[in-house]
Formats: structure tokens, C-alpha cells, sequence
């Protein structure tokens, strides 16, 4: 029996100038190169197998025929409300996928045993942390590639400008970043896949249903009695006679004076839980549409997007209770509930908190996954061995 | 196994602690590996070997005592220790849709090193563990040794002065494990220094210039160097006539312990073994076997009377 083993023969020259380098303390931060190489481990690991090419062919087929179905059937008006649905498919979508890849991605290479061999590498804790936020990013950003065509098309004939349409895009790229981080963070700190990826959904959750439920569930705290006074013409002064006439005038009438008790609610203290909402952020950040010029101004009739700004500024405005005045608007006073609408359209949108929320939410799980990530780990998670 | 006096060490450990919660998984580890030599670290299933080997590589915080790796502290320069250390797991893990040679270059590239010089030394590595017939394969493909072999192959890749390698030979077949134990031989002559883990004893005797055995989550120093250097003197004598070989050794003055199918005499070296051998025939004692009682290491193993978890 002859073994041969010999140290490798066709070693080449190590480059001129070591790549190895020294190396001093224990550096945490991302470097351009590591992020890039640590991005394009998690894309060859994640890249689909042959069946995963063809249903990604089949969907984009599907959306394809999609949009060709659409300019086809459409009629001549402009709508917007096609390219709203669009942005909401990409935001579910990516909120959906993005998250969900990040969510096993520390632990899953954890249980794997292929997390602790880079930890030894040269790669920091930064480098990794980006790299996988990245990776699960960028596979979003390849779904919103599937959906350029319908997206493209839906935009031609939306109003909006192209500017604004790529404002509204890179928000929403933005929010799914942030909550794609989200799920690297669970997955860092939990120490099995199943409930990291359940954390996470249940943190998308939280913001996409909670904040509704929140707001409707707290309407009771800031509710308040207001007493206003309405006024009508009298008609029990008509006689039976003139209430038969359909021609009567009964501006001749007297007014009377009617006391009426409402409860309202302060929904201007409550109204932030909704702009916390990833959906109300997309419809805030899209163009303001006003309901009356919009046709000179170039746009579709208010869409989804018009009327959740509308109900959201509503809740920021506040309760306004409208006492009726029958005698005034019919001497030609201005309609105070349309008044109110028009406001309620026209009033600034506020996207920066929900976006300032996800900001810090991106920061904050990017603070936490370096954390766990350095190596020597002082604490490991909880029922976990290096790896 | 005492040519720790020479060459300088390149890991030391002293007085390393370390707790999981209420469980103390090293208790008191204290080593040296001069440079150039192979130490095996040798203890029962749970004993706190992994949990050394980890905070020796760099990858877990000690709660006490001092560690250096290449001259390095993990504590200031945690990096420069990782990047001197080729660590061969006890989890076999391998990117499965990664080719052989994808997963070197990888892992050559996050050690900052060239594309093209990765991908050549990945090359040259796959060739010494045996596996480039494998190179352009997922790694979901390779059985357990095999894996085994590429982690080895991993360990490699930036050229460590120090390699940690935690239970290598498992899954491996015997070609293998006499390959992988002429390859840790070879390393250790090119200057390498090397601390291997193990539970096949007898392999480890022919591998390792010293042994740290541990028990309890605590290093056995002085003492379990004595028991080694003991056990190699044991010499196991079979004779075809029991009775006449107890009387020939009585004669010689030389204590006897009584062992399965023969007796067991101490002798101070090889030319005493060999001259304890010639008087034997010549008084006529029908001698067929004679020998070191077995693997030193197993017997001190055995010896140490050890717990299991």
C-alpha cells in the first residue's frame, strides 16, 4: 500500500504584496470588499436551483400577460389606481420575501455549521451583517424586477410624475429594507429558524394590522361628548297643504334652534399609530390629488392612495363637529362637510415618522446583529453550540 | 514527549475558565504546544474539549485566565489570533450547493487573498485530501469522511501557523485516517503547529510528540505526563509455557503484574526490552509475543479512571 500525501504541489507564488496583511484588536466595521464578498456568498448560496428558474419564468410570464391584458381591456382615462395596486404588491411582496430570508440566515448557517468557519475568516461582523442584509434585500429587489413590466405600463397612464414615482419606489425599498434587517436581527437573537421567522412575521404584522387594530381599539380613550347646535327650517308651521305642494318655497319657514349630543373622538392624539402603517407611508409619500382640479392638473381621479391619505389626514385633523344649518346653506353658505373633505385631501402628508420609525428600526437591528456576530462571543443563544 | 523545552510555544494556555450558565465546561485548562510539534487533547465526551479548542480559536470569550496563539492575546488582538489559527470544527458544515472548489476559493478570498490564488491553492488542497475528482460537485454530494476531508482542505486554505483540529479523523475510512495522520506529521515537520482532539487513542500514539488529557473541565498537568511515560514502559510477555516464563522473570528479579493471556514487566527503554527479550530465549522460555502492552495514551486513558457525561 502506497499513501501519498505531499503538501500541495502547485501552490502558486503568493502576490506581491500579501493580501493577508496584519491585523490588529478586533475590527467589527464593514469594509467595501468584505461586504461585497459576504453579499455574493449569501446570492451563490440562495441562487435558485433549475425549478426555481422556471417558476421564476412562469411569474414573470404571468405578469407579463398581465400587463399586456390590462393596456388592451383599458379604457382611455387615466387611473392610478392600477400602479397604486402595483407599489402595494411590491411593498406585500417584499415585506414578505425579504424578511422571511433574512430571518434564518444566521441561525440556519448557525445549525448548519458554515456560520462559525467565516467568523474565523477576515470577514467582520460588519461585513457578514451587511452582506446577508444585502443578499435578502437584493432578492427582493429581483422580484420588483418581475413586475417592471405591469409597473412600467401601470405608470403611463397613472398622473403621476416620474419623479414621484421614483421617490414612492425607493421609499418602499427603504421600508423593506428595514424590515428585512428586522428579520436578521430575530435571527441573530433567536436560536431556531421556526421562531425567528415567526418573530419576524409577527413584527410585520404588528405594523401592518396592529397599528389598525391599535387605532381602533383606543378610539374609546380619547372619546369626548360635544353638544352643537343645528338648525332647521320648521316644517310643522307649513300646513297640510303646503307640505303637498312640490313647488313650495319653504325657505319662508322659520328657522328653528335643535340641540344634539355627539360623542367624538380625538383621533389627532392617536391618528401617529396610523402614519407607523407601511401602506399609509406608500400612500403618503405618492402625489397629493386634488379632488376638484384634478383634471387641469393632469391627473386620475383620486385613487386608493387619495382616499387612505384622505381618511389618515382625517384622523390627524381631529373631530370637527359640523352643527347643521339648513337656513344658511340655503341663503348660500359654504357647505361646511365639503369644506372638511377638501381639507382633509389637501392636507400636507406626513411619510417621515413611518419613515423615521424604519430608520431606527434598521439601525438599531443593525447594532444588534454586529453585536452577535463578533467573535470571541462572551454569551451564546440559549441552547446553541458554536457554529 | 518532552520536546516542549526547545521550540518556543505556540499556544499557551493558563488557568482558562469558562461557564455556560450553571454549567462549567472548563474548569482549569492549562497547555503549551511548542511550535512545530502535534499535542493531542484527550478526555471523555464532555469534558470540556470543544469548549477549549473554541476559546483557543478565537471564538468564545474565556472567563478567566490567559491565552496566547502565536504570540497573540485573543483578548487585544482577537483577529490576529483567528487569522493565524486553520480551525477544523467538530460540526461538519458545507455550503451544499457550493462546488468543492467554489467553497475554497470562497473561504480563500474572505481571507483577503487573490481570486486566481485562492482558486490555485483550492486546487492543490483538493488534490492533497483526495478529492478533485469532486472539485466541480456540490458539496451536498459528499459523504460524511469526505466532508471531513474538504474541512480539512477549509482549515488550509490561508496557510495557518497554528491548526485546531477537532475530532478530524471521525467518519473517516482507515486509508484516510493513515493519510490524514501522515499529512498532520508532514505539517508539523513544515513548522506548523498543531492541537488535535481524538477518541482513537492508538491513532493519536503515532501521531502526537505530547498529549494534555482532560478531565472534568479541568487539564491533568504533571501527573498525566507521569502515567504516559509510565505506560510506555509496560511490556506485555506471552509465553507458549506460562510457568516457565514466571520463573525466568522471578529469576531476573523483575516485578510482574499479571495480564490477560501473559505478563506484564517494566523496562526502562528499547535496548533493556531487547536484552530482557535475548535472555528469555536464551534460558530456553518458548517466548511468542512481546511488546509495548498497547497504546500508551489508551492506558493512561483507561488509568485515569474517568467519569462520563
Amino acid at each position: 500500500m502506497t499513501i501519498e500525501t505531499t503538501l500541495p504541489p502547485a501552490t502558486p507564488e503568493r502576490p506581491a504584496t500579501p493580501a493577508s496583511g496584519t491585523v490588529h484588536g478586533n475590527p467589527w466595521h464593514p469594509t467595501f470588499r468584505g461586504v461585497a464578498l459576504a453579499t455574493w456568498i449569501e446570492l451563490l448560496r440562495r441562487r435558485p436551483s433549475t425549478k426555481g428558474y422556471i417558476v421564476y419564468g412562469i411569474t414573470l410570464a404571468a405578469i407579463i400577460g398581465l400587463g399586456v391584458l390590462a393596456a388592451v381591456n383599458a379604457g382611455p382615462n387615466k387611473n392610478s389606481i392600477a400602479f397604486e395596486l402595483v407599489l402595494v404588491l411590491i411593498l406585500g411582496a417584499g415585506m414578505l420575501i425579504g424578511p422571511s430570508l433574512s430571518a434564518t440566515s444566521i441561525n440556519g448557517d448557525s445549525s448548519e455549521g458554515v456560520l462559525a468557519p467565516l467568523q474565523m475568516t477576515r470577514l467582520s461582523a460588519g461585513d457578514l451583517t451587511f452582506g446577508k442584509l444585502l443578499a435578502s434585500w437584493l432578492v427582493c429587489l429581483a422580484a420588483l424586477l418581475t413586475t417592471t413590466p405591469l409597473l412600467a405600463y401601470a405608470y403611463t397612464r397613472s398622473g403621476w410624475h416620474l419623479g414621484e414615482a421614483a421617490a414612492v419606489i425607493g421609499m418602499i425599498l427603504f421600508v423593506v429594507l428595514a424590515f428585512t434587517a428586522v428579520g436578521l436581527a430575530w435571527s441573530s437573537i433567536a436560536a431556531r429558524a421556526v421562531a425567528s421567522v415567526s418573530l419576524t412575521h409577527l413584527t410585520t404584522g404588528v405594523f401592518v394590522l396592529g397599528t389598525l387594530l391599535l387605532f381602533a381599539f383606543t378610539q374609546p380613550l380619547v372619546a369626548e361628548s360635544v353638544t352643537v347646535t343645528n338648525r332647521y327650517y320648521d316644517w310643522s308651521q307649513a300646513t297640510p297643504e303646503e307640505q303637498a305642494d312640490p313647488n313650495f318655497d319653504y325657505s319662508t319657514l322659520p328657522c328653528v334652534d335643535q340641540e344634539e349630543t355627539w360623542e367624538v373622538f380625538h383621533t389627532e392624539k392617536t391618528a401617529w399609530l396610523l402614519l407607523l402603517n407601511p401602506v399609509v407611508v406608500v400612500a403618503e409619500a405618492s402625489p397629493i390629488v386634488n379632488p376638484e382640479t384634478y383634471e387641469e392638473d393632469g391627473r386620475a381621479a383620486p385613487g386608493m392612495f387619495a382616499q387612505i391619505h384622505q381618511g389618515v389626514s382625517g384622523a390627524r385633523l381631529g373631530p370637527n363637529p359640523i352643527a347643521y344649518d339648513e337656513c344658511a346653506m340655503n341663503a348660500g353658505g359654504e357647505d361646511p362637510w365639503a369644506e372638511r373633505q377638501k381639507e382633509e385631501a389637501l392636507l400636507k402628508p406626513n411619510p417621515w415618522l413611518g419613515l423615521g420609525v424604519a430608520g431606527a428600526m434598521l439601525l438599531g437591528s443593525l447594532w444588534i446583529v454586529v453585536r452577535r456576530l463578533r467573535v470571541p462571543y462572551k454569551r451564546l443563544r440559549s441552547g446553541t453550540r458554536v457554529a | 514527549m518532552t520536546t516542549a523545552t526547545l521550540a518556543p510555544a505556540a499556544i499557551t494556555a493558563s488557568g482558562v475558565t469558562r461557564s455556560f450558565g450553571d454549567v462549567k465546561a472548563v474548569v482549569d485548562a492549562t497547555l503549551t504546544v511548542p511550535q512545530g510539534t502535534v499535542t493531542a487533547l484527550i478526555g471523555p465526551n464532555g469534558c470540556g474539549k470543544t469548549t477549549l479548542m473554541l476559546m483557543l480559536a478565537g471564538l468564545l470569550r474565556p472567563d478567566g485566565g490567559t491565552i496566547s496563539v502565536a504570540g497573540h492575546s485573543p483578548t487585544h488582538d482577537a483577529a490576529a489570533v483567528r487569522n493565524a489559527i486553520g480551525w477544523m470544527p467538530d460540526q461538519l458544515g458545507s455550503w451544499d450547493n457550493l462546488t468543492c472548489l467554489q467553497t475554497l476559493t470562497l473561504m480563500g478570498r474572505a481571507y483577503r487573498e487573490k481570486k486566481e490564488f485562492s482558486r490555485q491553492r483550492g486546487i492543490g488542497l483538493l488534490q492533497l485530501v483526495h478529492l478533485s475528482e469532486f472539485a466541480d460537485r456540490p458539496t451536498r454530494v459528499l459523504s460524511r469522511g469526505q466532508k471531513q476531508r474538504l474541512s480539512l482542505a477549509r482549515a488550509l486554505i490561508h496557510d495557518p501557523q497554528v491548526l485546531l483540529l477537532d475530532e478530524p479523523a471521525n467518519g473517516l475510512d482507515p486509508r484516510s485516517r493513515v493519510e490524514l495522520r501522515q499529512l498532520v506529521r508532514e505539517l508539523a515537520a513544515g513548522g506548523k503547529t498543531i492541537l488535535v482532539s481524538s477518541h482513537v487513542l492508538s491513532e493519536l500514539d503515532e501521531m502526537v510528540d505530547g498529549a494534555v488529557f482532560m478531565s472534568k473541565g479541568s487539564t491533568l498537568g504533571e501527573g498525566a505526563d507521569a502515567m504516559v511515560a509510565d505506560a510506555k514502559t509496560r511490556y506485555r510477555v506471552e509465553s507458549l509455557d506460562a510457568e516457565a516464563l514466571r520463573a525466568a522473570l522471578t529469576g531476573y528479579g523483575q516485578p510482574i503484574e499479571e495480564a490477560e493471556g501473559g505478563l506484564v514487566v517494566r523496562v526502562a527503554d528499547e535496548p533493556q526490552a531487547a536484552a530482557l527479550l535475548a535472555a528469555l530465549v536464551r534460558d530456553g522460555v518458548p517466548v511468542h509475543r512481546f511488546g509495548p502492552a498497547g497504546s500508551a495514551l489508551e492506558q493512561t486513558y483507561m488509568l485515569m479512571n474517568e467519569e462520563r457525561r
